[in-house]
């Protein structure tokens, strides 16, 4: 379970987390979703310690992520995460990208961590690229390979900042394919996303950010039912659904 | 008047020149590796490194760049010995010139390469550090697996400019009476009288030797984009 309590954070005196709690228990696919500067990518990297808060508590499966004495590198390797911009190793193969860390954070054996790579990648459907380099695939299998990087470390726990964000609209469908049956496996999932229409077939919890702080959280029925939502979030919505006609 | 050029003087000298060529090549290939490994030192301590270890790192870079690098042999070669020798205290402590050129090299092009590095780090996007990160590499994991190998390949075209300076610096070792090949051509010509000749092909074999670096830099360059790169 990840727990979020009253957590805030100030760039300068600018604040961009303004008393964000919340608990994310495992098995849960969790969109977090809002207008652009609300601040859920900043709450996302803050799970996983990439940022720091000045107050408040973040904790996995009960380990204080700001406890100065937390071992981050494994806190880390246990919460797996996907960027908007891929950065996967651009010098490294794709198998390499993949077997690097298990090689040396799990310390796994060369074999085994190769081996459990071309699973991932057969499972992400790029077996057949194990040996070329990222920038020799498109943005879409860049990704997957990026989710199956994150996976091979065997996660308890995935984040996903803006995972599609960057695509060109027909690779979309195949980075969203793989993040569905990934739901469906039961990964605990944490997601900063704008595709409504993914979040509303596979979220289960639904959180709304908007200047810094949670102002829903939610079921995905009650989210997206207009009669139960604030004016805001029906607006946010709407706005979404407008975008998606008028690219 | 026409002059006769006579060119007999360089087969014959063959042996001495070589000699002087062993020279050459040893302080390239000492200063080239030892300056670009303490140099990457340098420049993640720069970048990476608390502040006040940051400025010292900061503080010998700035002065070894600042200096000419024929006092920094000379330095070495007068001073260091008898500074050792007070520090160790062994009266017998010496430094022959090869053994001190070569430190005041690697002392002297750290400095540079450590710039060059730093610029390569700097190109290399900040995603890249979030990304290792992410996965649970310690930063130096980091650094040695991904961000120092793209910095090199992204920096090969310096890297192969300061190597091609620094064979062209090599003939200032001549100060701590040590003969080099520029050192050995001069000599062969002072004794035959075929300055022109010896220094022609002094010329032609500094050319030669350069247009080889440049082109295996560019070699490597283009072997390692191609891989990186969409094709």
């Amino acid at each position: 379970m990840i727990v979020l309590d009253n957590v805030r954070k100030w760039y300068g005196t600018t604040p961009v987390l303004n008393g964000c709690s919340a608990r994310i228990a495992a098995g849960e696919t969790t969109v977090i979703c809002g207008p652009s500067g609300s601040g859920k990518s900043t709450l996302l990297r803050c799970i996983n310690a990439l940022e720091s808060i000045q107050q408040g508590s973040i904790s996995v499966d009960g380990v204080e992520v700001t406890a100065p004495k937390t071992d981050l590198c494994a806190l880390r390797a246990r919460v797996g995460m996907v960027f908007q911009s891929f950065e996967l190793f651009p010098h490294l193969s794709v198998i390499e990208n993949l077997a690097l860390a298990q090689i040396k954070v799990l310390r796994r054996a060369r074999t085994a961590a190769r081996d459990r790579a071309l699973a991932l990648l057969d499972r992400v459907g790029l077996a057949a690229h194990a040996e070329k380099y990222p920038l020799q695939l498109s943005g879409g299998q860049q990704q997957r390979v990026a989710i199956a990087r994150a996976l091979a470390m065997d996660p308890r726990y995935m984040l996903f900042d803006e995972p599609t964000s960057a695509l060109d609209p027909e690779m979309v469908g195949e980075v969203l394919a793989v993040m569905r049956q990934l739901a469906m496996d039961g990964m605990t999932m944490v997601i900063v996303t704008h595709e409504m229409e993914f979040a509303r077939q596979v979220a289960h919890r639904m959180i709304f950010m908007d200047q810094g702080q949670i102002t829903a959280d939610c079921g995905k029925q009650a989210f997206f039912d207009p009669a139960q939502q604030s004016e805001r979030i029906r607006a946010f919505l709407g706005g979404m659904a407008q975008r998606r006609i008028t690219p | 008047m026409s002059y006769a050029f006579d060119w007999s003087s360089i087969p014959r000298a063959w042996p001495f020149l070589a000699d002087g060529m062993a020279v050459t090549a040893v302080l390239l290939a000492v200063g080239m590796t030892l300056g670009i490994a303490f140099g990457t030192v340098l420049a993640v301590v720069r970048i990476y490194a608390p502040r006040p270890i940051a400025l010292l790192a900061a503080g010998y870079v700035n002065f070894f760049r600042s200096v000419p690098l024929i006092l920094t042999i000379f330095w070495v070669f007068f001073l260091v010995p008898p500074l050792l020798r007070t520090v160790t205290a062994n009266p017998y402590l010496s430094a022959s010139p090869i053994w001190s050129a070569l430190a005041a090299f690697v002392l002297a092009e750290a400095a540079y390469y450590c710039e060059i590095v730093r610029a390569g780090i700097g190109s290399v996007g900040p995603g890249q550090m979030r990304a290792t990160q992410a996965l649970g590499l310690s930063r130096i994991q980091a650094l040695r697996y991904v961000i120092v190998p793209q910095a090199l390949r992204n920096m090969a075209p310096s890297l192969a400019n300061q190597t091609v300076s620094l064979l062209k610096d090599t003939p200032l070792v001549y100060v701590v009476s040590l003969t080099d090949f520029l050192g050995a051509a001069a000599a062969i010509g002072n004794r035959d009288g075929r300055i022109v000749e010896l220094y022609v092909f002094a010329a032609v074999v500094y050319l030669a030797l350069c247009s080889l670096g440049t082109w295996l830099a560019d070699l490597l360059q283009a072997r390692s984009r191609r891989r990186m790169a969409a094709q």
